[in-house]
Protein backbone atom coordinates (compact mmCIF):
# COMPACT_ATOMS: atom_id res chain seq x y z
CA UNK A 1 0.00 0.00 0.00
CA UNK A 2 2.82 2.57 0.92
CA UNK A 3 4.95 1.76 -2.19
CA UNK A 4 1.55 2.40 -4.24
CA UNK A 5 1.41 5.36 -2.34
CA UNK A 6 4.88 6.60 -3.11
CA UNK A 7 4.99 5.36 -6.65
CA UNK A 8 1.69 7.34 -7.33
CA UNK A 9 2.97 10.02 -5.63
CA UNK A 10 6.62 10.01 -7.91
CA UNK A 11 4.42 9.21 -11.01
CA UNK A 12 2.14 12.60 -10.33
CA UNK A 13 5.02 14.88 -9.61
CA UNK A 14 6.88 13.71 -12.84
CA UNK A 15 3.93 14.61 -14.59
CA UNK A 16 3.91 18.15 -13.00
CA UNK A 17 7.57 18.48 -13.68
CA UNK A 18 6.78 17.13 -17.14
CA UNK A 19 4.58 20.24 -17.99
CA UNK A 20 7.31 22.72 -16.66
CA UNK A 21 9.65 20.97 -19.26
CA UNK A 22 9.40 23.68 -21.62
CA UNK A 23 10.56 27.60 -21.42
CA UNK A 24 9.78 30.14 -23.47
CA UNK A 25 9.89 33.68 -24.78
CA UNK A 26 8.63 35.64 -28.01
CA UNK A 27 10.17 39.10 -26.89
CA UNK A 28 13.71 38.02 -26.57
CA UNK A 29 16.50 40.25 -28.04
CA UNK A 30 19.32 39.61 -29.91
CA UNK A 31 21.67 42.77 -31.04
CA UNK A 32 23.50 42.69 -35.06
CA UNK A 33 26.64 44.64 -34.18
CA UNK A 34 29.24 44.80 -37.63
CA UNK A 35 30.56 48.46 -36.59
CA UNK A 36 33.81 47.90 -38.34
CA UNK A 37 37.19 49.48 -36.05
CA UNK A 38 37.63 52.38 -38.76
CA UNK A 39 33.38 53.58 -38.85
CA UNK A 40 32.60 56.59 -37.38
CA UNK A 41 28.80 55.72 -36.76
CA UNK A 42 27.63 52.10 -35.57
CA UNK A 43 26.30 49.44 -37.47
CA UNK A 44 24.09 48.09 -35.05
CA UNK A 45 20.50 46.66 -34.97
CA UNK A 46 18.13 45.45 -32.64
CA UNK A 47 15.33 42.74 -33.22
CA UNK A 48 13.13 42.38 -29.98
CA UNK A 49 10.72 40.15 -30.86
CA UNK A 50 13.07 37.12 -30.97
CA UNK A 51 11.14 33.76 -30.08
CA UNK A 52 13.09 31.21 -27.92
CA UNK A 53 12.13 27.26 -26.72
CA UNK A 54 14.68 25.39 -24.24
CA UNK A 55 13.51 22.11 -22.90
CA UNK A 56 15.43 21.91 -20.21
CA UNK A 57 15.24 18.22 -19.90
CA UNK A 58 16.81 17.59 -22.80
CA UNK A 59 18.91 20.86 -23.10
CA UNK A 60 17.15 21.03 -26.57
CA UNK A 61 17.17 24.91 -27.14
CA UNK A 62 15.70 27.31 -30.39
CA UNK A 63 15.60 30.70 -31.64
CA UNK A 64 13.57 32.28 -34.36
CA UNK A 65 14.26 35.87 -35.43
CA UNK A 66 12.64 37.64 -38.10
CA UNK A 67 15.42 39.29 -40.15
CA UNK A 68 12.84 42.21 -40.87
CA UNK A 69 12.39 42.79 -37.19
CA UNK A 70 15.86 44.07 -36.73
CA UNK A 71 15.74 47.79 -35.77
CA UNK A 72 18.69 50.19 -36.83
CA UNK A 73 18.57 53.42 -36.62
CA UNK A 74 18.98 54.73 -39.38
CA UNK A 75 16.68 53.79 -42.13
CA UNK A 76 19.13 53.41 -44.79
CA UNK A 77 21.22 51.56 -42.94
CA UNK A 78 18.04 48.92 -42.22
CA UNK A 79 17.44 49.12 -45.86
CA UNK A 80 20.61 48.16 -47.38
CA UNK A 81 20.50 45.09 -44.60
CA UNK A 82 17.26 44.12 -45.69
CA UNK A 83 17.48 44.52 -49.34
CA UNK A 84 21.17 43.90 -50.51
CA UNK A 85 23.02 41.95 -47.24
CA UNK A 86 20.36 38.93 -45.56
CA UNK A 87 17.81 39.68 -48.68
CA UNK A 88 15.09 39.40 -46.29
CA UNK A 89 12.37 38.75 -48.70
CA UNK A 90 13.92 36.09 -49.94
CA UNK A 91 14.97 34.59 -46.46
CA UNK A 92 12.74 36.20 -43.95
CA UNK A 93 13.88 34.03 -40.82
CA UNK A 94 17.09 33.43 -38.93
CA UNK A 95 17.18 29.95 -36.78
CA UNK A 96 19.01 28.51 -34.83
CA UNK A 97 18.48 25.06 -33.72
CA UNK A 98 20.73 23.34 -30.92
CA UNK A 99 21.41 22.10 -27.60
CA UNK A 100 23.11 23.10 -24.21
CA UNK A 101 26.38 20.52 -24.15
CA UNK A 102 26.49 20.50 -20.37
CA UNK A 103 23.05 20.51 -19.80
CA UNK A 104 23.13 18.19 -16.44
CA UNK A 105 25.39 20.99 -14.96
CA UNK A 106 22.56 22.58 -14.70
CA UNK A 107 20.22 23.17 -11.51
CA UNK A 108 16.98 24.38 -13.04
CA UNK A 109 15.79 24.18 -9.74
CA UNK A 110 17.98 26.25 -7.88
CA UNK A 111 18.64 29.82 -8.29
CA UNK A 112 22.18 30.62 -9.84
CA UNK A 113 23.98 31.30 -12.96
CA UNK A 114 25.54 28.25 -15.17
CA UNK A 115 28.37 29.06 -17.60
CA UNK A 116 26.51 26.44 -20.65
CA UNK A 117 28.39 25.79 -23.84
CA UNK A 118 25.76 25.97 -26.82
CA UNK A 119 26.13 23.90 -29.93
CA UNK A 120 23.93 23.71 -33.25
CA UNK A 121 23.02 24.52 -36.43
CA UNK A 122 22.75 28.58 -37.20
CA UNK A 123 20.58 29.53 -40.35
CA UNK A 124 21.10 33.08 -42.15
CA UNK A 125 20.64 34.12 -45.74
CA UNK A 126 19.75 30.35 -46.04
CA UNK A 127 23.18 29.18 -45.64
CA UNK A 128 22.98 26.73 -42.47
CA UNK A 129 26.55 26.54 -40.49
CA UNK A 130 27.47 24.32 -37.06
CA UNK A 131 28.32 27.05 -34.40
CA UNK A 132 29.56 26.54 -30.27
CA UNK A 133 29.44 29.21 -28.25
CA UNK A 134 30.01 29.75 -24.21
CA UNK A 135 26.70 31.33 -22.32
CA UNK A 136 24.92 31.93 -19.24
CA UNK A 137 21.89 30.53 -17.94
CA UNK A 138 20.81 32.28 -15.08
CA UNK A 139 18.23 30.70 -12.96
CA UNK A 140 16.37 33.36 -10.64
CA UNK A 141 12.40 32.92 -9.50
CA UNK A 142 10.87 30.28 -11.73
CA UNK A 143 12.82 31.81 -15.11
CA UNK A 144 15.99 31.15 -17.08
CA UNK A 145 17.49 34.31 -18.42
CA UNK A 146 19.52 32.92 -21.65
CA UNK A 147 22.55 35.13 -22.39
CA UNK A 148 25.27 34.63 -24.95
CA UNK A 149 27.46 36.28 -27.39
CA UNK A 150 29.46 34.87 -30.10
CA UNK A 151 30.84 35.86 -33.47
CA UNK A 152 29.64 35.43 -37.02
CA UNK A 153 31.51 36.02 -39.87
CA UNK A 154 29.10 37.18 -43.13
CA UNK A 155 31.12 35.15 -45.78
CA UNK A 156 30.30 32.30 -44.05
CA UNK A 157 26.76 33.12 -44.69
CA UNK A 158 27.24 34.02 -47.98
CA UNK A 159 26.71 37.74 -47.09
CA UNK A 160 28.71 40.10 -49.46
CA UNK A 161 29.83 43.93 -48.34
CA UNK A 162 30.32 46.11 -51.13
CA UNK A 163 33.85 47.90 -51.37
CA UNK A 164 31.90 50.78 -51.02
CA UNK A 165 31.18 50.65 -47.05
CA UNK A 166 33.84 48.30 -46.62
CA UNK A 167 35.44 50.45 -44.53
CA UNK A 168 32.16 50.80 -42.14
CA UNK A 169 30.57 46.97 -42.04
CA UNK A 170 32.79 44.68 -40.24
CA UNK A 171 32.91 41.26 -41.54
CA UNK A 172 33.16 39.49 -38.37
CA UNK A 173 29.74 40.74 -36.62
CA UNK A 174 29.10 40.43 -33.14
CA UNK A 175 25.84 38.61 -32.04
CA UNK A 176 24.47 39.37 -28.62
CA UNK A 177 21.35 37.44 -27.26
CA UNK A 178 19.25 38.10 -24.37
CA UNK A 179 16.40 35.95 -23.70
CA UNK A 180 14.10 35.42 -20.53
CA UNK A 181 12.20 32.17 -20.39
CA UNK A 182 9.31 31.32 -18.61
CA UNK A 183 7.95 28.21 -18.09
CA UNK A 184 5.20 27.14 -21.03
CA UNK A 185 1.82 26.06 -19.00
CA UNK A 186 -0.25 23.62 -21.01
CA UNK B 1 30.11 92.26 -69.35
CA UNK B 2 27.28 90.31 -70.78
CA UNK B 3 29.12 87.39 -71.48
CA UNK B 4 30.75 87.99 -67.23
CA UNK B 5 26.89 88.00 -66.22
CA UNK B 6 25.84 85.44 -67.71
CA UNK B 7 29.05 83.28 -66.52
CA UNK B 8 27.81 83.86 -62.94
CA UNK B 9 24.23 83.12 -64.00
CA UNK B 10 25.59 79.79 -64.78
CA UNK B 11 27.72 79.35 -62.20
CA UNK B 12 25.02 80.66 -59.20
CA UNK B 13 22.61 77.41 -60.98
CA UNK B 14 25.83 74.95 -60.76
CA UNK B 15 26.21 75.85 -57.39
CA UNK B 16 22.59 75.84 -56.57
CA UNK B 17 22.45 72.09 -57.61
CA UNK B 18 25.59 71.39 -56.27
CA UNK B 19 24.37 71.91 -52.89
CA UNK B 20 21.19 70.77 -53.12
CA UNK B 21 22.58 67.48 -54.26
CA UNK B 22 24.71 66.99 -51.62
CA UNK B 23 21.48 68.30 -48.67
CA UNK B 24 19.55 65.94 -50.27
CA UNK B 25 21.91 63.08 -49.81
CA UNK B 26 22.89 64.55 -46.28
CA UNK B 27 18.82 63.94 -45.48
CA UNK B 28 18.83 60.19 -47.17
CA UNK B 29 21.55 59.16 -45.57
CA UNK B 30 20.90 60.60 -41.65
CA UNK B 31 17.05 59.74 -42.91
CA UNK B 32 15.39 58.53 -39.40
CA UNK B 33 12.47 55.72 -39.60
CA UNK B 34 9.26 56.82 -39.51
CA UNK B 35 7.14 57.92 -36.34
CA UNK B 36 3.87 56.43 -36.94
CA UNK B 37 2.01 58.39 -34.55
CA UNK B 38 0.38 60.74 -37.54
CA UNK B 39 0.92 57.93 -40.27
CA UNK B 40 -2.35 56.64 -41.53
CA UNK B 41 -2.76 52.89 -41.79
CA UNK B 42 -3.08 50.81 -45.08
CA UNK B 43 -4.94 48.48 -43.45
CA UNK B 44 -7.07 47.93 -40.40
CA UNK B 45 -7.69 44.51 -39.13
CA UNK B 46 -9.02 42.70 -35.72
CA UNK B 47 -5.90 40.91 -34.19
CA UNK B 48 -7.77 37.66 -34.84
CA UNK B 49 -8.34 38.27 -38.66
CA UNK B 50 -4.88 38.80 -38.75
CA UNK B 51 -3.30 35.77 -37.78
CA UNK B 52 -6.48 33.91 -39.60
CA UNK B 53 -4.82 35.58 -42.40
CA UNK B 54 -1.62 34.74 -42.15
CA UNK B 55 -2.52 30.85 -40.73
CA UNK B 56 -4.60 30.26 -43.96
CA UNK B 57 -1.93 31.47 -46.45
CA UNK B 58 1.16 33.28 -45.39
CA UNK B 59 2.53 33.65 -48.63
CA UNK B 60 -0.69 36.05 -49.94
CA UNK B 61 -0.29 37.93 -46.69
CA UNK B 62 3.55 38.35 -46.75
CA UNK B 63 2.33 40.00 -49.84
CA UNK B 64 -0.04 42.35 -48.68
CA UNK B 65 0.98 43.46 -45.58
CA UNK B 66 5.22 42.95 -45.01
CA UNK B 67 6.22 46.39 -45.02
CA UNK B 68 3.30 48.13 -43.97
CA UNK B 69 1.54 50.00 -41.68
CA UNK B 70 -1.31 48.18 -40.15
CA UNK B 71 -3.79 49.05 -37.43
CA UNK B 72 -4.58 46.05 -35.64
CA UNK B 73 -7.47 45.98 -32.84
CA UNK B 74 -8.12 43.23 -30.50
CA UNK B 75 -7.12 42.72 -26.48
CA UNK B 76 -4.00 42.30 -24.84
CA UNK B 77 -3.16 38.95 -23.88
CA UNK B 78 -0.04 40.62 -21.99
CA UNK B 79 1.89 43.75 -21.46
CA UNK B 80 5.90 43.34 -21.11
CA UNK B 81 8.78 45.51 -20.73
CA UNK B 82 12.16 44.37 -20.54
CA UNK B 83 15.56 45.32 -18.25
CA UNK B 84 16.02 47.73 -20.95
CA UNK B 85 12.97 49.43 -20.79
CA UNK B 86 11.15 48.01 -24.32
CA UNK B 87 7.83 47.13 -23.90
CA UNK B 88 5.47 44.55 -25.82
CA UNK B 89 1.92 44.45 -26.24
CA UNK B 90 0.61 40.77 -26.91
CA UNK B 91 -2.86 41.37 -28.81
CA UNK B 92 -5.23 38.17 -29.53
CA UNK B 93 -7.00 35.62 -27.99
CA UNK B 94 -6.63 35.09 -24.37
CA UNK B 95 -7.59 31.20 -25.03
CA UNK B 96 -4.94 30.55 -27.98
CA UNK B 97 -1.32 30.26 -27.89
CA UNK B 98 -1.23 32.58 -31.32
CA UNK B 99 -1.03 36.31 -31.05
CA UNK B 100 0.10 39.43 -32.69
CA UNK B 101 3.27 40.75 -31.31
CA UNK B 102 4.02 44.36 -31.13
CA UNK B 103 7.34 45.31 -30.48
CA UNK B 104 6.78 49.28 -29.15
CA UNK B 105 8.64 52.28 -30.05
CA UNK B 106 10.52 53.10 -26.98
CA UNK B 107 10.21 56.93 -28.18
CA UNK B 108 6.52 56.73 -27.16
CA UNK B 109 6.56 54.44 -23.75
CA UNK B 110 4.58 57.10 -21.83
CA UNK B 111 1.28 55.81 -21.05
CA UNK B 112 2.33 52.15 -21.26
CA UNK B 113 3.11 50.70 -18.08
CA UNK B 114 -1.19 51.13 -17.34
CA UNK B 115 -1.78 48.77 -19.94
CA UNK B 116 -3.20 45.43 -18.41
CA UNK B 117 -4.39 41.92 -19.67
CA UNK B 118 -7.79 42.35 -20.97
CA UNK B 119 -7.94 45.94 -22.21
CA UNK B 120 -9.22 46.86 -25.65
CA UNK B 121 -6.42 48.21 -27.69
CA UNK B 122 -5.69 49.92 -31.34
CA UNK B 123 -2.06 49.45 -32.00
CA UNK B 124 -0.59 50.87 -35.25
CA UNK B 125 2.93 49.32 -36.02
CA UNK B 126 5.12 48.05 -39.26
CA UNK B 127 3.91 44.49 -39.97
CA UNK B 128 7.43 42.68 -40.18
CA UNK B 129 7.10 38.82 -40.51
CA UNK B 130 5.17 35.91 -39.48
CA UNK B 131 6.54 33.16 -37.44
CA UNK B 132 4.53 29.28 -36.83
CA UNK B 133 5.96 27.62 -34.31
CA UNK B 134 4.88 24.03 -33.06
CA UNK B 135 4.46 24.32 -29.40
CA UNK B 136 3.89 27.98 -29.09
CA UNK B 137 1.38 29.18 -31.63
CA UNK B 138 2.19 31.47 -34.64
CA UNK B 139 2.61 34.71 -34.53
CA UNK B 140 2.77 38.06 -36.36
CA UNK B 141 5.37 40.60 -35.68
CA UNK B 142 4.76 44.28 -35.66
CA UNK B 143 7.47 46.91 -34.83
CA UNK B 144 7.60 50.40 -33.92
CA UNK B 145 4.77 49.69 -32.85
CA UNK B 146 2.08 52.99 -31.53
CA UNK B 147 -0.91 53.05 -29.48
CA UNK B 148 -3.21 54.58 -31.53
CA UNK B 149 -5.31 57.37 -30.14
CA UNK B 150 -8.93 57.62 -32.84
CA UNK B 151 -9.51 60.77 -31.14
Amino acid sequence: MKNILVASFLFLSMSALHAQDKYFTKEGKINFNATSPSSPEKVEGINKSVICVEDIKTGNIQFAAIMKAFEFERSLMQEHFNENYVESDKYPKAEFKGMIANNSDVNYTKDGSYPVTVKGKLSIHGETKDVETNGTLTVKNGKIAAVATFDVALADYKVSIPSLVADKVAKVAKISVDCLLEPLKN
Amino acid sequence: MKKKKILLKILAVVLIVIIGTALLAFREFYRKPKDLTNLKPKFTVSAIDFIKEFGTDDKKADAKYLDKVIEVNGVVKEMKKDENGYYTIVLGDTSAMSSVICSMDSLHNDGLQNIARGNNLSIKGVCTGYNAEEFLGSDVILNRAVINNKN
